[in-house]
């Protein structure tokens, strides 16, 4: 029996960390832990482009994996500047305080 | 050659840096003048872009077409965003700081809506989705002492942030099964073979992910939050601007990339838009706030466009362009009648017929085109969903449940349309006192007035437009 790490090894591990990252939207009610969870989402699939790529020999799935990785350095920016403009303004980043819109 | 393939996007972001800079060189200039400036400048890209001939060629290695269907959507956006552009300028005092900015967001907003209508690839997909996402959630979180505002901005993250993750994991699955990224060595692949169980869930992933941009079920859920709590101008660019984008994807990856294996997603499909039709009616019956009204109503119509592209015939793919175009001058409109008066609640419209004849016309008008009342041109668009619907059912029977709860959920939405009709034209105004409307106003609920009833009476042009832009997939 050899024990080498082939493509499936990389996708159980990947499909793992999307499995925790909406795990984590689902469970956790406080904001910056669920930007992590959804942070964690686009790594997981990262290591599935990657690993894809690796083992097909195409290297589009790099590229793309480059893009993600410039997009989410976006996404963070933008992300914690409006939680952290919401703390200043409510005190809390829980998500079950944000109810001032219902009907 | 490929420069030349993407001048408007280029016309598009030099204005949206010019305008960053104007607070730079010009401070305290006036801002209503620039906005009512920038909508005239992108009137002309946009009576430019009819110049551009459409080509069957492709530029940057595949990944762009500036095919009959990117021109039309990219037509209708810079239409939606010379409305926006008008909107932010009477929204001038209602913005603390930084209107020259609030532009450029919308500007470089837009610019990844037109890339948006070009997209043949997922690498690009992705890149120009985000591009109009994250800047979304600036413009969302934008009156940023607000709370509602900022809520607003929160949610519209988590959810966009997750249904991000989601198309992008299922690109890594698409990418992974076929080794491609290109929508046409897509098709030509799945054509020729079969598609084993980890392409369908990367297909069912991405198709969830861009619902998200449509406000489709499952994640239509931060529509009505966002709707009420972003500022108007932004509400009103979600509606048309982003939703459009939305289905410029879902047509392009859906029918020019995965039509070989429809038979997987057009099921999905059927019941994601009759799940979506009842969410977005059934929710609306309640509301009291008119842009709450509106999100859902938004979810609502997403439904009734869904319907067309489950059809997955010619026609269908035809009325959901119909439907678009028909749908921007009618939420513009409704969006303007509510930044005139400035008040969101269905209560503060009563007697809005007295106190404003234009305003009252306009949004009366508005409501009863989104409720789809003929000679309007909401009627005939909703007649031509509803005729390919009618259509698929004479091969696979369970479109007639569809039609039957697009038909059902067209008399729900008649109950709450009519109920701001009512506060406009019955109820008696607590406040009598006349609202001023600005001359640029004026116009825009002229042109939108004027497209709602021309387009429900001569339906020909853009008909054909829709015609020929759907044209290009090819479907009987």
């Amino acid at each position: 029996m050899t024990s080498e790490i082939t493509l499936n090894h990389y996708l159980w591990v990947s499909g793992l960390l999307f499995a925790l990252g909406i795990a984590g939207v689902v469970i956790r009610r406080n904001a910056l832990v669920i930007f992590m969870a959804l942070e964690m989402n686009l790594n997981a699939a990262n290591l599935a482009l990657i690993a894809f790529s690796k083992y097909n020999k195409i290297v589009d799935g790099q590229v793309l994996v480059f893009f993600i990785i410039a997009i989410a350095a976006a996404e963070v920016a933008v992300g914690l500047a409006i939680i952290v403009a919401l703390f200043k303004r409510k005190q809390t980043v829980s998500v079950n305080e944000l109810n001032s819109m219902r009907l | 050659m490929n420069l030349y393939a993407t001048q408007l996007e280029c016309l598009l972001v030099i204005l949206g840096l010019g305008t960053l800079l104007t607070d730079a060189f010009r401070p305290g200039g006036d801002r209503r003048k620039l906005g009512y400036l920038l909508a005239t400048l992108v009137t002309i890209t946009l009576l430019y872009s009819f110049t551009l001939a459409p080509t069957a060629d492709t530029f940057f290695h595949g990944m762009y077409r500036l095919d009959s269907f990117a021109l039309f959507f990219k037509r209708l956006f810079l239409l939606a965003t010379a409305f926006v552009l008008l909107m932010g300028a009477e929204f001038v005092e209602r913005f603390e700081t930084g209107v020259a900015e609030f532009y450029a967001l919308v500007l470089l907003a837009a610019t990844g809506m037109l890339v948006i209508a070009s997209v043949n690839d997922f690498i690009l997909l992705f890149v120009a989705l985000e591009l109009v996402t994250i800047t979304f959630y600036i413009l969302t979180a934008f009156l940023r002492r607000q709370v509602q505002s900022l809520e607003a901005g929160t949610k519209y993250l988590i959810l966009g942030a997750l249904s991000s993750g989601f198309t992008v994991y299922g690109i890594a699955y698409i990418f992974g099964t076929t080794g491609t990224t290109n929508f046409d060595k897509l098709a030509t692949l799945l054509s020729a073979g079969g598609s084993g169980s980890a392409f369908l869930l990367g297909m069912l992933l991405v198709l969830t992910g861009l619902g998200f941009k449509v406000a489709s079920v499952p994640f239509q859920i931060w529509a009505p939050d966002v709707y009420q709590g972003a500022p108007t101008p932004v509400t009103a660019f979600l509606a048309v601007g982003s939703k459009a984008a939305g289905f410029a994807l879902l047509l392009r990856v859906m029918l020019a990339g995965l039509l070989p294996v429809s038979a997987v997603w057009m099921p999905v499909l059927l019941v994601l838009a009759a799940a979506t039709l009842g969410y977005g009616n059934l929710g609306a019956i309640s509301q009291r706030n008119i842009k709450r009204l509106l999100g859902y109503s938004s979810i609502g119509h997403a439904g009734y466009m869904l319907m067309g592209l489950a059809a997955g015939n010619a026609l269908g793919s035809q009325a959901v362009l119909f439907y678009l175009g028909q749908y921007a001058f009618t939420n513009l409109c409704a969006f303007l009648v509510i930044i005139a008066v400035g008040r969101e609640e269905i209560a503060d419209y009563a007697g809005l017929g007295k106190r404003s004849p234009i305003l009252g016309a306009a949004l009366f008008l508005a409501m009863a085109s989104l409720a789809g009342i003929p000679p309007l041109s909401g009627f005939f668009g909703k007649f031509q969903l509803f005729a390919a619907v009618i259509e698929a059912a004479q091969t696979n029977w369970h479109y007639y449940i569809l039609a039957g709860i697009g038909a059902g959920a067209v008399v729900v939405s008649l109950y709450y349309y009519f109920n701001v009709g009512r506060a406009i034209y019955i109820e008696e105004a607590k406040d009598t006192t006349p609202i001023p409307v600005s001359l640029p106003v004026r116009a825009g609920l002229y042109v939108c007035m004027l497209a709602m009833i021309g387009l429900g009476i001569y339906q020909q042009p853009l008909v054909e437009a829709a015609t020929l832009a759907a044209g290009i997939f090819g479907l009987k």
